[in-house]
């Protein structure tokens, strides 16, 4: 195919190639040279750069990175061609039912299969029996089993399973399967989990918490804290309850297991994280690794409710196994309630201090969460409900106290914004109650207690970019903030609230010593010039295929529709951690611009040696590779590929993303570490109808730090979403209980996620913090939007009514008894007399503006700086801010297990400690 | 969902006759409408039967005009209807959601079975609580929402057209093998929430008329929800007048979403006509409809809330008066 004449070092006009070429496309070659508004000025384009430059700036092409872009399965799923879990069909299926507790918690003694099995078309049944090794998402905490092997733990457990060649033949065959219980003493409030008991819901042997249902206690002190009550002059105070809620998403867990005759198990499963899954596939069927191909559907939202591997999967393959024969799974919805793993009912007590020079001088919290029957994620759940609100502000110090406790409910988990939403709320309502103790504007008080960028939290977190002060200033004028807040009349209201997330788990799940990378992509690119993708990153619609095929697009110059992504199956696609703590976009995307990066040097070594140009004088634009200086020197991206290939056919390569190491050294200095994190202010205005105590979202200002939109459309599809779901959290959805502990909506009409007519304006703000460690400086934009959203409404529901919401969701039955309340407290007989909230400005006003100001400028100049010294916290508060507090001060301490004084009187979560664990009690 | 026999009768002789045939060979049966309430009950398999009767082919059950509005006439067709009452189409229009309004109809919507949270779940659900008297499959389970009293349901009737059209002095037309009767609207409903309403064994609704004054009456409805889309009403207050020299000359108020049937006020309005004064009347109406009704927990919001809003619900209504 090769022709000396054209190959070696020429000039020529684009659109004058030979058209014979394998993969040239015909006469429609190029479509356009480089996008120079999409270059970065440090490469040369127009693309302005207020943050200065980032390590990926030359590998920009001007292709695709920046551009709304449509996600690259759309059309799959508009045309209705996305096959999802249940769409999977394979000949001879049988269909899979399970059997499930009708007791919260009971011992198991015997189950009854024989008229069961009888019953015509009943191919399989298993049980317990049948698997008896326990798995679970986190290796500490592996508790889970495929079916009862002793007890069953909450009502819906699974008890047994049945494959049968149709659906109505498999639930009569379930209701044939008797089981026999004992019933035993159920535990449905969290706090009494904290008690002793005589059956704890689990045994965890000697690492067992007294004889308590506490499944993780955390205990943990930072700063100054013995000067913290001292300073305080504004001190706020509340003990919140929030609601377990569900994630909600639209499709039902579905699963297919089909065993082929090489004796390899195919698992079919809207999962998030394949990996897991495969792991312990092979842990419960006793098979290695290798046997077992975990094939990921379409799937129809996650949001973190499908990232644990579950006990119906193992069923499936179980009866697959037995029967021979591909066994299918669906759930009812009611089904994905008794799986459950939304976020935790918790209860959380705040406690925040600030001094007269407005510093917050301290943080307390408690937090105690309802972690239902199972462990799931509640290991690290535990921890983010603290660690995750040391940021954004600057602190004095912070006292965290967390447990989780068992209860015999469906299991609580991972939920969009995993553990950070909910303190978060807290600590976000709480600093309007101080800033108004201190009369001074919520949004000023926030700008002048800001960590700067490249900074160490109290905790030794590791931050880098920092957009916050960007997203709090442009909401700010958005809203018209300063002619609305506190001046709106009675009913009306607006409210702040701010948000920080990590952007990737530093830590893996799986720890290994073998310094697993957490992201690997492979690329392959043979003569028709497509690039195909092998990328273990689950797209749960989050758009993780999208964002992987522009970053290896942009990087090779090559428009979207010349990518394929292969991201499905575990047989093909290198190993990646999953989709869960936001850490897709971060760690595959570098992942693949490290692949495509390789790629692009043997492209640019063959053109360099066609046009014998220095490989640095060439550029790569759209499908083509020329001189910066004379593009009309230069080759087809086609040609330079086929030089390439030369005596070595299809390029392949491999890039991977490991995190740098991070952190301090405390006991659990690890959770909340990531390579980055983003940051978030939202002002949300509403209506509460005084009268009846409903709320209305009237509109949203939603500012999001990204670092950077690598695809500003399904940044702001992810904003608003974020909306959307933060808004059911806050004001009607939640996983109500009756008396005796029964779920009472396990259903979608009851269980009310917001209508679109519940759906406010939503303006999204996007903010480019350019993160130099993020994939073309991005961060996440998938869970750190939903955070500020809840606090927003609640400190817009006290600018509106003056009532300050400690409960969640704020229906209209829980504000309307606070309106109540205060009615009958300050002697007014509507609520429509009831005063409204007001602020006049004190003296501290204008030194809290003065001194953002300042930081502002200091926020700047560390950004441009070209080495950054470090800034731990602390300096605020006069110290040194090259050390670590607890290095130059001994008040400034660092303490992970309480002392005997604090026992003596501990919080509510915090009296976990008073249990000794087995291992540690004497004889 | 059990697997049942559809049969579609286009007319009601027909339909009958189907009736007939079923009850020889000694089998249940149900009537359906839009199947928006139906439906989902049988899918968590409540009551369900072996045969379903649709009414969807029975033409002269779908006709609308100012005063006669056909049993199978659609929620949305009513609430886009210029030609009927205002207050009509308004309540249609605020039931569920669009698409259930598609294929809900004015028949189906007053004869809304009643809802609690101990009886609208699966099968598993309530077999897991050992049923509750609505619903026993035999059992002779108690009351899940009033327990040890073994005689009464009070699952909450929770439809939006029946407050409106019993203040309008709707009567229901109802047919059955046995031939025809009609009653007033506001005697339509009966104790408990079992029971709900008189309609016997194999007879249906028909259609509703209205009387000639229907359009003399003005007034307005209110629902209180979570959400403005979807949900059931948690409680609906009507309160209707007819304008006199100074005020009212005549008033009718009723509720709906709170108790086990709609209620019909005539006590507490009548009272209010006597002594009308202005607003203070119609605080005082607000009042005493409040003290009147009693909601049990067994749906989304707290009864004493939704007690609380009957009063909120009552002065919003009742809001045009005072432009009288």
């Amino acid at each position: 195919m090769s022709n000396d004449d054209e190959m070696v070092g020429y000039r020529q006009q684009p659109g004058k190639l030979p058209f014979s070429r394998p993969g040239s496309g015909g006469k429609n070659q190029f479509s356009q040279l480089r996008d120079i508004q999409l270059i970065p000025e440090s490469q040369g384009g127009k693309k302005l750069q207020p943050r200065g430059s980032h390590r990926h700036d030359e590998l920009i092409s001007g292709t695709s990175i920046g551009r709304p872009t449509a996600l690259v399965d759309s059309k799959w799923k508009v045309t209705g061609k996305a096959n999802y879990g249940d769409d999977i069909r394979l000949n001879n299926e049988l269909i899979g039912k399970i059997v499930r507790s009708p007791h919260h918690y009971a011992r198991v003694l015997s189950i009854d299969i024989s008229k069961a099995v009888e019953l015509e078309g009943v191919i399989a049944i298993a049980t317990g029996a049948d698997a008896q090794n326990s798995f679970g998402v986190l290796p500490v905490t592996k508790d889970e089993h495929a079916m009862a092997i002793e007890k069953v733990r909450h009502k819906g457990d699974l008890v047994a399973c049945v494959a049968a060649i149709d659906e109505s033949t498999a639930l009569e065959a379930v209701r044939l399967i008797e089981v026999e219980y004992e019933v035993l003493d159920s535990i449905h409030d969290m706090r009494k989990g904290l008690d002793d008991s005589k059956y704890p819901i689990h045994d965890r042997g000697q690492y067992h918490i007294g004889e308590s249902n506490v499944q993780k206690r955390v205990f943990q002190e930072f700063g100054n804290i013995s000067e913290m009550v001292p300073n305080s002059i504004a001190n706020h105070k509340s003990n919140w309850l929030f609601a377990g809620v569900n994630h909600g998403f639209t499709e039902p867990h579905a699963v297919v297991a089909n065993w082929d005759p090489s004796g390899r198990l195919t698992l079919y499963t809207p999962q998030q994280v394949p990996h897991y899954v495969h792991r312990a596939l092979a842990d419960v069927l006793e098979i290695p690794m290798h046997q077992i191909n975990v094939y990921r559907t379409f799937v129809g939202g996650g949001f973190g409710g499908k990232s644990d591997p579950f006990p119906h999967e193992m069923c499936a393959a179980i009866l697959a196994r037995k029967s021979g024969r591909p066994v299918r799974i669906t759930f009812d919805r009611e089904e994905v309630f008794w799986v459950n793993r939304g976020r935790h009912p918790s209860r959380i007590e705040m406690d925040i201090h600030a001094d007269s020079h407005g510093r917050l001088c301290g943080v307390q919290t408690d937090a105690l969460i309802d972690g239902g029957a199972f462990a799931s994620f509640g290991h690290v759940t535990t921890y983010y409900n603290g660690v995750l609100h040391t940021a954004p502000y600057e602190l004095g110090s912070f006292h965290y106290t967390g447990a989780r406790v068992w209860t015999n409910k469906p299991a609580s988990g991972a939920m969009r914004g995993h553990g950070a939403v909910n303190s978060r709320c807290a600590v976000e309502v709480g600093l309007d109650d101080i800033a108004e103790q201190l009369s001074v504007d919520p949004i000023t008080f926030r700008l002048a207690n800001l960590l700067p960028p490249y900074s160490a939290t109290i905790t030794g977190f590791r931050i880098t970019s920092i957009g916050m002060r960007e997203c709090l200033e442009r909401v700010k004028i958005a809203s018209d903030w300063d002619n609305k807040f506190r001046q709106l009349p009675l009913g009306h209201g607006i409210g702040i609230g701010c948000g920080f997330f990590i952007s990737g788990s530093g830590l893996p799940i799986h720890w290994d010593p073998n310094k697993f990378p957490h992201a690997t992509v492979h690329l392959k690119i043979d003569m028709d010039g497509g690039v195909t993708i092998h990328t273990g990153a689950a797209d749960i619609g989050q758009g993780s295929d999208t964002v992987v095929a522009q970053s290896v697009a942009e990087v090779l110059g090559l428009p979207l529709d010349m990518i394929r992504v292969r991201s499905r199956e575990t047989d093909t696609s290198p190993v990646d951690l999953g989709s869960y703590s936001s850490r897709v976009t971060f760690m595959n995307a570098n992942a693949a611009i490290s692949a495509a990066m390789e790629i692009r040097k043997d492209l640019l070594k063959a053109a360099s040696k066609i046009t014998d140009t220095e490989m640095n004088k060439l550029v790569i634009g759209d499908r083509r590779i020329f001189d910066k200086k004379d593009p009309a020197v230069g080759v087809s991206y086609l040609e330079a590929l086929h030089k390439a290939q030369e005596d070595r056919g299809a390029l392949t390569s491999s890039g991977s993303y490991r995190t740098p190491p991070m952190g301090r050294a405390h006991k659990g200095a690890a959770a909340g570490l990531a390579p980055a994190y983003s940051f978030s202010a939202y002002v949300a205005e509403v209506k509460v109808d005084m009268e009846t105590g409903q709320t209305k979202v009237l509109e949203v200002w939603a500012a999001h730090d990204c670092g950077k939109a690598l695809n500003p459309l399904s940044v702001k599809g992810q904003i608003i979403g974020s909306c959307h779901m933060g808004l059911g959290q806050v004001l009607s959805e939640e996983m109500k209980y009756g008396r005796g502990g029964e779920l009472l909506n396990p259903d979608l009409l009851d269980y009310k996620i917001p209508s679109i007519h519940e759906m406010p304006k939503v303006n999204p703000i996007i903010v480019e913090s350019n993160d130099l460690e993020g994939p073309f400086g991005a961060k996440e934009a998938g869970e750190g939007p939903l955070l500020p959203i809840l606090p927003a409404v609640c400190n817009a529901v006290y600018d509106a009514s003056g009532i300050r919401v400690n409960e969640l969701p704020i229906t209209g039955d829980r504000l309307y008894k606070e309106i109540e309340k205060k009615c009958k407290k300050l002697k007014i007989n509507t609520p429509l007399n009831l005063p409204n909230p007001s602020l006049e400005h004190s003296d501290l006003q204008s030194i809290l503006e003065i001194r953002a100001s300042k930081h502002s400028e200091r926020d700047m100049q560390r950004i441009m700086a070209e080495e950054k010294t470090p800034y731990h916290n602390g300096a605020l508060f006069g110290m040194d801010p090259e050390i670590p507090g607890d290095e130059q001060d001994s008040k400034w301490e660092i303490r992970v297990v309480p002392d005997e004084e604090y026992l003596s009187n501990p919080r509510l979560a915090g009296s976990a400690w008073r249990h000794i664990e087995r291992r540690k009690r004497e004889g | 969902m059990p697997p049942f026999k559809l049969h579609t009768p286009s007319s009601l002789d027909e339909a009958f006759e189907i009736v007939n045939i079923l009850r020889e060979q000694n089998l249940d049966y149900d009537w359906v409408a839009g199947g928006t309430d139906l439906i989902p009950n049988y899918k968590w398999h409540i009551n369900t039967k072996s045969n379903v009767i649709s009414l969807s082919k029975i033409e002269e059950l779908h006709k609308i005009s100012k005063n006669h509005i056909g049993a199978m006439a659609r929620l949305y067709d009513i609430s886009q209807s210029s030609e009927i009452h205002p207050l009509i189409a308004k309540s249609a229009s605020l039931v569920a959601s669009v698409m259930i309004r598609r294929s809900a109809t004015l028949g189906g919507n007053i004869c809304l079975d009643t809802r609690c949270f101990w009886f609208n779940q699966s099968e598993e659900w309530r077999e897991s609580i050992d049923y509750c008297h609505k619903c026993d499959c035999g059992t002779g389970a108690d009351c899940r929402v009033i327990p040890n009293q073994n005689t009464l349901c009070v699952a909450t009737y929770q439809a939006d057209m029946a407050p409106v059209l019993m203040c309008l002095g709707t009567t229901i037309h109802m047919s059955s093998p046995e031939g025809n009767r009609s009653v007033p609207m506001k005697d339509f409903f009966k104790l408990d929430g079992i029971t709900k309403n008189i309609l016997l064994e194999d007879e249906l609704v028909t259609h509703i008329t209205l009387p000639d004054d229907v359009f003399e009456w003005e007034g307005d409805y209110q629902k209180l929800t979570q959400r403005d889309s979807w949900d059931f009403p948690e409680a609906g207050v009507a309160v209707l007048w007819k304008k006199g020299i100074k005020g009212p000359s005549e008033l009718r108020v009723a509720t709906t979403g709170i108790e086990s049937i709609p209620r019909f006020h005539s006590e507490e309005s009548q009272k209010i006509i006597e002594t009308w004064s202005g607003s203070d009347s119609i605080e005082e109406l607000a009042e005493s409809i409040r003290k009147s009704v009693k909601p049990v927990l067994n749906t989304w919001f707290q009864p004493s809330y939704r007690r609380k809003m009957v009063k909120v619900l009552s002065r919003r209504a009742s809001k045009g008066l005072l432009e009288i």
